[in-house]
């Protein structure tokens, strides 16, 4: 990651680099036709001394006269062979900071009021000047420039560019137009840009630290802070006539500058953790004393127009700025993370860009250089965003981590819902065999089994006859096969039962000569009658039917279901000689209770009548 | 002189084999082939047998396998052969496995010997018995197979809602399984109806109560050939047709 980082603003440096020696080697090779003017005279009137002499270009106003304002007129002679058949112009680099250009006498263009002290700055950007057709003569021409000279404004002339507009208007001035005006556009937008998403960070990710407290983290604002600084600095290169005077505008943006490097420490502080530090507080005070210090010495040097001041304060600001940086560079490798060493190599090739512009913008007489911090400045902007991005992507990993957690968390819940369920089934399904298995028990000894052990104590008595015998036998067959039936009969479905209980046992009727009348209606399910209440409800009418077998002597045996209402009826009607209705068999009214039925019983020789009624 | 019909029985128990050769030899209309011991011995005997037997009682529970292979094997060899299945307690779940492997009845283990007889003869001459649980069970189970159809099909408006007229619900032409005549006499049965109440109470004669249960019996056992076929289908183990 680090090293990808690493190429990527190497690559970045070189294709800068290339792009100022390509423009550099284009002025040199179309420099044929084009006459670049060097030479020539300079009147100047520095505090109300006039001088005239020789120059040779370029002239930088605020060396040759230490800063102090003034006026100069330049003659530049040059000759030419023939008159131009083409359109010809002038390129100036760099002039200012008002100014006037004249051919051979013809005044061509003003920028700026010459009359008026510390207002307009053209010295930002570079000026092209079309030449009028007929103007240029064969022979001698002169070019005229006056100009008007503001203290530590960067004022004076450049080398002049003479020649055809094609070379000279398409290829140097444009390209040195879009270097000096729209690189600083561009880099404005990118500050403004990198400033309100870093402004935007410090508003919304808040904290919520432990002790309660909203903690913001600092790192955002201070790069907000310095990116709008900077921001503001930089478009100072496109403003020729700034909405202040010369002394307040220039400390203001003086003091974008050190606000600028004052922000991209703390910045530095912040993320080295020297912030949370209490022995390393102190340091936010040398940091203090970048800005401070700026404001004083610009304000010094401006108003008493003597440079020097501020030359001299910048000296110390970058021995202080280097200190800083130094030390968060050695911390950065005692304890490296990405995010240090991005930030530590955009700092340490800040300053040494700083200490190169202020050797060749404060100490040198090379006039025209431009600075190139305002470019080393996007590394930091880069950084940031790299910051940015690899925290919002730690976040989002922490994040898909807690949810494959929770997800993991939800499915061994669900794990343990599941056993616990299957437990419970489990207990449910012993529970049900359970009681599966005492009902059959209890079946096997209320049916099948007590009718065996009748017949063994028949055989044992010795005094059964064996027609006996085999009633009893039957009798078991045919319980068995009632309970059989019974297994699968519809809870509450009288009519299954009634039905089934015919089936089993008419040829036992048929044999004894009984005659069966159906008399069943379709009736409603009886709800109170469960597998159990079913079964019981079968042994009440085998006693019922078998009673009658045994007992009635018999010729017609009818069973009836109806309705009567909501109450279900079954009555089981004999024409045998009948009992005492008054001793009901116990059996008979012990199972009825059992299952929720209304018995009633009425005899009378030729007609006994057993009635259930449900509901 | 009526024909006599021959009898071979797969029965594992020797004292039940016993007593079903003395009915069958006590019984004028009928004439003993054989007895098989276990479905290996039966299968062999079908398989070389040159009298085609018309009548098979089959035990389900044999030693070496289930009673409904040879009844499969039995009725795919002589489609004139109709097998009974001897049953204890004449148990829902046997006797429908039993009739859709192909059987047409099944007779009462505790039955007595002229019983027996008279049932198989009863059986030749058309008859069929059906206890009122297993006519429950059949009705429970078109009743289903049907709303399937009707789901599946997406046609007629004949829905399983009980009550509704039995024409209307059970069109043969629709569907083929049960005539409307069919699900009637069913009902009743299920009902608990004997087929003598049933032919007084529908205007028919006992033989055609009995005739509509008997083709009830082949289409339980076409059916359930056509399930089969269905399922093997769907599962891919055979072709789709066409």
């Amino acid at each position: 990651m680090l090293r990808r980082l690493v190429s990527l603003l190497s690559l970045w440096l070189a294709v800068l680099l290339g792009g100022v020696a390509g423009t550099a080697a284009a002025a040199a090779t179309t420099a044929e036709s084009p006459i670049e003017l060097r030479q020539g005279t300079v009147t100047t009137t520095v505090a109300g001394v006039t001088r005239t002499g020789p120059v040779e270009l370029s002239y930088h106003w605020d060396r040759q006269h230490r800063g102090q304002p003034g006026f100069a007129s330049f003659d530049l002679p040059f000759n030419l062979p023939a008159t131009p058949e083409t359109p010809w112009g002038i390129f100036i680099p760099r002039v200012g900071n008002a100014v006037e250009v004249q051919l051979n006498g013809a005044l061509l263009q003003v920028y700026g009021d010459l009359d008026r002290g510390n207002g307009a700055d053209y010295a930002k950007a570079p000026i092209y000047v079309p030449v009028p057709g007929r103007l240029l003569k064969t022979g001698e021409n002169h070019l005229q420039i006056r100009l008007r000279a503001d203290s530590a404004r960067r004022a004076g002339l450049s080398r002049v560019t003479v020649g055809p507009a094609a070379p000279v208007r398409t290829e140097l001035f444009e390209s040195a137009y879009a270097w000096r005006f729209t690189g600083s556009v561009l880099l404005t937008a990118f500050s403004l840009v990198v400033g309100g998403i870093a402004l935007a960070l410090w508003l919304t990710q808040v904290d919520n630290g432990a002790v309660g407290r909203h903690r913001r983290d600092g790192i955002y604002f201070w790069a907000a802070l310095a990116e709008f600084c900077w921001a503001v600095r930089v478009a100072d290169g496109v403003i020729a006539e700034p909405p202040l005077p010369w002394v307040a505008w220039g400390v203001l943006m003086a003091a974008c500058y050190a606000g600028w490097a004052a922000s991209a420490m703390m910045f530095c502080y912040h993320l080295s953790g020297w912030a949370r530090n209490p022995r390393l507080q102190w340091a936010r005070w040398p940091v203090a004393a970048v800005v401070a210090g700026t404001v004083v010495a610009t304000a010094l040097a401006l108003q008493r127009e003597q440079p020097q001041w501020l030359t001299g304060w910048l000296a110390i600001e970058i021995v202080i700025v280097l200190a800083f940086v130094g030390s968060f560079a050695v911390a950065t490798v005692r304890n490296p993370t990405t995010e240090r060493m991005l930030v530590a190599i955009a700092a340490l090739a800040t300053v040494a860009f700083g200490v190169r512009d202020w050797l060749v913008i404060r100490l040198s007489d090379a006039y025209g250089e431009t600075t190139w911090v305002r470019y080393s400045s996007v590394f930091f902007g880069v950084a940031l965003l790299l910051i940015v991005l690899r925290r919002f992507h730690a976040v989002s990993t922490q994040a898909r981590g807690w949810v494959a957690a929770l997800a993991e968390q939800v499915a061994q819940r669900e794990r343990e819902l599941a056993q616990t369920y299957a437990e419970l089934e489990q207990v449910a399904r012993d529970q049900a065999r359970t009681h599966e298995r005492e009902r059959i028990l209890r079946d096997m000894h209320d049916g099948v089994g007590s009718h065996i052990s009748s017949a063994i104590r028949q055989l044992q008595s010795g005094q059964t006859s064996s027609e006996e015998l085999l009633r009893t036998l039957r009798d078991s067959l045919d319980q068995l096969k009632l309970s059989i039936d019974s297994i699968h009969l519809p809870p509450g479905d009288v009519g299954a039962l009634l039905a089934a209980l015919r089936y089993r046992l008419e040829p036992r009727l048929a044999t004894a000569g009984i005659e069966f009348e159906w008399a069943v209606d379709e009736v409603a399910p009886v709800k109170l009658l469960d597998a159990q209440a079913m079964r019981q409800l079968q042994f009440l009418l085998f006693e019922a039917i078998s009673n009658v077998l045994q007992h009635a002597q018999a010729s017609v045996l009818r069973i009836e279901a109806d309705m009567l209402g909501d109450m279900v009826r079954l009555r089981v009607i004999d024409n045998g000689r009948g009992f005492d209705a008054s001793q009901v068999p116990r059996a008979l009214s012990e199972r009825a209770g059992a299952v929720g039925a209304r018995l009633a019983v009425e005899s009378r020789p030729g007609r006994t009548v057993v009635q259930l009624g449900f509901g | 002189m009526p024909r006599r019909w021959g009898v071979l029985v797969v029965e594992d128990d020797s004292r039940a084999r016993a007593f079903f050769e003395a009915s069958v030899q006590r019984s004028p209309r009928l004439f003993w082939l054989g007895s098989a011991g276990t479905v290996l011995e039966a299968l062999a005997w079908l398989a070389r047998t040159t009298t085609i037997p018309d009548v098979l009682l089959v035990d389900l529970g044999m030693p070496d396998g289930t009673g409904l292979d040879v009844i499969r094997d039995a009725v795919a060899r002589f489609p004139g052969c109709e097998p009974l299945v001897v049953s204890v307690f004449g148990d829902e779940e046997n006797v429908l496995a039993s009739i859709e492997a192909g059987a047409v009845g099944y007779i009462h283990k505790d039955a007595a010997p002229e019983d027996i007889a008279q049932t198989i003869v009863e059986m030749k001459a058309g008859a069929s018995p059906i206890s009122p649980m297993i006519a429950r069970r059949v009705l429970a189970k078109y009743r289903s197979l049907q709303s399937a159809n009707v789901l599946g099909i997406g046609i007629g408006t004949g829905t399983a809602v009980p009550g509704a007229t039995p024409e209307a619900a059970f069109d043969e032409n629709e569907r083929g399984l049960l005539s409307a005549r069919e699900h009637e006499v069913l009902t009743l049965i299920a009902r608990g109806f004997s087929y003598a109440e049933i032919a007084r109470l529908k205007g028919l004669s006992v033989h055609t109560v009995q005739t509509h249960i008997k083709n009830l019996y082949g289409k339980l056992a076409v059916h359930s050939k056509s399930e089969a076929v269905f399922e093997a289908t769907r599962l891919g183990l055979l072709p789709h047709p066409g």
